[in-house]
């Protein structure tokens, strides 16, 4: 009888510290995507103009983070769960291309961008004045269609660099690039986006 | 008159416009991010040392199903083909020369069985 309870007691000894560490592992994911989560969507959104698509995309990048990488050292979450993201984002645009495509051929031509709607009507909590908040929304919606005009690996560059604050070295692995790509792919972007907005922005 | 913009103070503005955006998503949108996080916490916990068991349970059923499947056909495969052999003998038995020479000696083999020796026979 005590040899069983010796081990019974060993076989729980073994498993707790694992439950421990799927815990404590489960808790920093979370405190991880909790942080990350909002300004990816509007990453997402900026590049698919789309909100239900942009989160659709966000959630099957935080699955596929938690399910892959989730054993990975914090510190490479951010670079990997945005490079899954890119993927997703590029895939979608392959797919939309596609669509097209298809709509062409058969004579239709409506897209997602008809029904664009980029910042959702919701009380400001900074507590601006109207006039003040239809002027960020403006702002906010030129700086997105010029970001969104931007060819796809210089607006990926640029929000992750601006918008995400990764460095160049993070940038480079969350694009599947050199840092020296990411260093020219940035330059022109902003370049193009000084052309573009600064008449707007002055 | 304002200097025009470097690329510096655009990514300082385009950052600002962005953060300022984030902020402004509606509870909505903000409770269907929750859900997704949920959905890919729970990822986490099914690679946990239950969920270990849990994912090996779908390919140890179906180990479990091909094994019995193999033993089920092996035994209908013997039991098919033991009759088969039955027959065969049955066969060789029956198209033997000592049984054809048998059946022609039929009326010998049916008086040594009723035990009663012809009275006439010089044996005895």
């Amino acid at each position: 009888m005590n040899a069983y309870a010796g081990v019974f007691a060993v076989s729980c000894n073994r498993e707790q510290p694992e439950e421990a560490t799927t815990l404590q592992r489960e808790q920093q994911l979370n405190r991880f995507l909790a942080g990350v989560e909002r300004r990816a969507l509007r990453f997402a959104e900026i590049a698919v103009r789309d909100r239900d698509e942009a989160l659709d995309l966000v959630q099957d990048a935080m699955i596929k983070l938690a399910r892959n990488y989730a054993g990975q050292p914090e510190e490479e979450w951010t670079p990997l769960f945005y490079r899954i993201l890119q993927n997703g984002i590029r895939d979608w645009h392959r797919r939309q291309m596609v669509r097209k495509r298809v709509m062409v051929w058969f004579g239709r031509t409506s897209g997602p961008e008809d029904d664009y709607d980029p910042v959702a009507q919701a009380p400001d909590p900074m507590g601006r004045t109207p006039d003040e908040q239809i002027e960020a929304r403006q702002a906010m919606q030129t700086l997105e269609h010029a970001v969104g005009d931007l060819p796809a690996r210089q607006r990926e560059a640029f929000m992750l660099r601006t918008f995400e604050g990764l460095d160049v070295a993070a940038t480079a692995v969350a694009m599947g690039c050199s840092e020296g790509s990411v260093k020219t792919h940035y330059s022109r972007a902003v370049h193009t986006l000084r052309e573009e907005l600064g008449e707007h922005w002055q | 008159m304002k200097k025009p913009l470097d690329e510096k103070d655009v990514a300082v503005r385009a950052k600002a416009l962005f953060d300022d955006s984030v902020e402004q998503l509606d509870a909505a949108t903000l409770s269907r991010l929750n859900q997704g996080r949920q959905k890919a916490l729970q990822e986490v916990r099914a690679g946990g040392p239950a969920g270990q068991w849990a994912r090996w349970v779908p390919a140890g059923g179906l180990a479990a199903a091909a094994v019995v499947a193999v033993v089920v056909w092996q035994g209908a495969a013997v039991e098919h083909s033991v009759p088969e052999a039955g027959n065969a003998t049955d066969f060789e038995i029956m198209l033997s020369e000592d049984s054809l020479d048998m059946l022609e000696d039929l009326e010998f083999y049916s008086w040594i069985d009723t035990g009663n020796p012809d009275p006439d026979s010089d044996v005895g």
